[in-house]
């Protein structure tokens, strides 16, 4: 037998969560790659029209307008964050978005139901998208370019980042649930990825450029703010105490969109027969 | 091994209109609408047995089915399927249990059989020596050879279904559920594929066969549950499904003389094709088979006669009907 064979390891790892997501990787790497010439170009343009947010900040710092407070460098970094944590969040799990909408839609959902694992596991492994990793390479570029215009930044300030990238990553699953429960109870209903890519665009842009009373709505109750501008400001040194109580909110919004996603699945009622 | 009780299932659905002021209307107003899709069915079915499991479209059967599977919870009632309720131990459970969906495809288009095969191999965790034995086994049983190494799209329809059993059975599963497993396929195809069903039958596995094709609930099941309604009326062996119009034959006969079989008690005509040749059903409750040969020899000289058992889809017909 040949084909996507599992290497020979050691143990039974490979059956593990992480296991069974890497099979899923590899499975749809190669469904997507049966067509060569689509799935590079496809790889090439996600990353291409990734660069216009920070093709237009340039542009904005160029004609001599700013961002308050953020020079163009900063801005740029907050930008490759953002993107980073799209190239990491859309190729790796945004996917469950559609896999759900598309599957409720066509009846196919039941097929992951009959899978001994969780349905969210479920959703995640048969969900990868190639095409996005053109987003993670736009990300990497865009942030390499702001760090080498950068000052060098003391280790302190790295771990700071890491920990609230990680919040990032975080809110950015909080937001999938969401979708995906609300694509099972609107069938069909691709908008919903449209209003959760327009809302997400605030996280582009530093916090301080919006008013304070939408500065807390970034914050607190839809912790926009934690996609790019609190790690951003972590790596330079000048994050602020309210942090604190955006990390608390991403925290509450995972649980949130969890619960919410699984009381859903519960109240599934499959596609006609 | 399976034991349903009480089943019950209803949706909340939503009336529309067809107007285009009533789908208007109805993005601010919609009128409730309560479906009773099961009302309340109870069986059992033991270790090893085929069933199939018939009924009309919208009849509940789907319903039922996908609440067996874990996949919709009821509304009430009790299901114990090898001491699992199904919804509540789902991953448990459907470790024991697999599917084939005419319909719904669990292969991948673009990426051979085999690569599907090896990510359910990870789904169930079919440990290498197993996996490799359980799809060389099939594969040979299918007579599908190199075939599960070409991308599924290049498949033939008969080829895929092939394909499909194989992914639904790699974990060796103690029940099967069926759903429509040879809709479309043709001759050659159906036959291979009830051999299998056969096959993986008398080896212990017990099937639920959902299907509107009679041709396969003849060949395979020996046991028919009917449900119309979402409600069971029939729940019988074949045999007494084949008894459920009353005792009765389809008879052909061609003769030498005329035959003239107009009102007489028991015999009904059901194709006159000339005056020496004739379709009778003959009631057996009423008239005696040997009897009527014999009559009908003395008076007009027999020269061919078939005679055939009741048709499965004329009582089926009357159950949808009732």
């Amino acid at each position: 037998m040949t084909g996507l064979k599992p290497k020979k390891e050691a143990g039974k790892w490979r059956f593990s969560v992480l296991g069974l997501y890497i099979q899923g990787v590899k499975t749809a790497l190669a469904s997507r790659m049966a067509y060569r010439g689509d799935f590079i170009m496809s790889m090439f343009i996600m990353m291409i029209v990734e660069f216009s947010g920070p093709v237009i900040t340039m542009i904005i710092y160029g004609n001599g307008a700013s961002f308050p407070g953020w020079d163009m460098n900063e801005v740029l970094l907050l930008q490759g964050i953002f993107l980073l944590s799209r190239g990491i969040s859309f190729p790796f799990f945004m996917g469950i978005v559609w896999n759900t909408i598309g599957r409720v839609q066509e009846g196919t959902f039941d097929l992951l139901l009959i899978k001994p694992r969780s349905i969210l596991l479920m959703s995640i492994v048969t969900a990868f998208d190639s095409e996005d990793l053109g987003k993670l390479i736009g990300g990497i570029l865009v942030l390499r370019m702001a760090l080498k215009r950068l000052p060098e930044q003391p280790l302190s300030h790295w771990i700071s980042f890491f920990i609230l990238f990680l919040f990032s990553i975080i809110l950015m699953f909080g937001f999938a649930l969401f979708m995906a429960g609300l694509g099972i109870v609107w069938i069909g209903n691709y908008r919903i990825y449209e209003i959760f890519m327009s809302v997400m665009d605030f996280g582009m842009y530093p916090k301080s450029i919006f008013s304070k009373s939408f500065q807390s709505i970034l914050t607190y109750i839809i912790p926009v703010s934690l996609l790019a501008s609190y790690p951003a400001s972590a790596l330079l040194g000048s994050v602020d105490k309210d942090v604190i109580l955006a990390l608390l909110a991403s925290i509450v919004f995972l649980l949130l969109g969890l619960c919410f996603y699984f009381k859903i699945v519960r109240n599934y009622t499959s596609a006609g027969g | 091994m399976i034991h349903v009780s009480d089943l019950k299932k209803t949706f909340t659905s939503y009336e529309r209109g067809s107007s285009f002021g009533e789908a208007l209307l109805s993005l601010f107003i919609r009128k409730k609408k309560i479906i009773e899709a099961v009302k309340g069915i109870s069986f059992d079915i033991e270790e090893g047995e085929l069933v199939g499991f018939l009924g009309p479209n919208g009849a509940g059967k789907s319903t039922t089915i996908k609440i067996l599977t874990g996949i919709l919870h009821p509304t009430s009632g009790t299901v114990d399927i090898m001491g699992f309720t199904p919804w509540k131990e789902r991953k448990k459970y459907v470790q024991n249990i697999g599917a084939v969906f005419g319909q719904k495809s669990q292969l991948l288009w673009d990426i051979p059989p085999l690569d599907a095969f090896y990510l359910n191999q990870a789904i169930y965790r079919i440990p290498d020596s197993e996996f490799k034995k359980a799809v060389n086994d099939m594969v040979e049983m299918l007579d599908l050879k190199d075939l599960v190494k070409k991308p599924t799209r290049q498949l033939s329809l008969g080829e895929r279904m092939k394909c499909e059993f194989i992914m639904a059975m790699l974990h060796k599963p103690r029940i099967v559920f069926l759903d429509e497993p040879t809709i479309g396929l043709d001759v050659i195809a159906k036959g291979k594929i009830r051999d299998f069903i056969l096959e993986q039958n008398k080896r212990g596995t017990t099937f639920i066969l959902t299907t509107h094709d009679l041709e396969d609930v003849e060949q395979l099941a020996k046991r028919v549950i009917v449900i119309n309604h979402g409600e069971i009326v029939f729940d019988n062996s074949m045999d007494k499904l084949k008894q459920h119009l009353g005792e009765k034959r389809t008879v052909h006969i061609t003769a030498k003389e005329k035959i003239n079989l107009e009102n007489r008690d028991g015999i009904v005509v059901r194709k006159q094709l000339s005056d020496y040749d004739i379709e009778v059903v003959i009631d057996l409750s009423v008239v005696k088979l040997n009897e009527f040969i014999q009559k009908i020899n003395e008076e007009s000289e027999i020269r061919d006669i078939a005679i055939e058992g009741p048709e499965l889809e004329q009582i089926i017909m009357k159950l949808y009907s009732v």
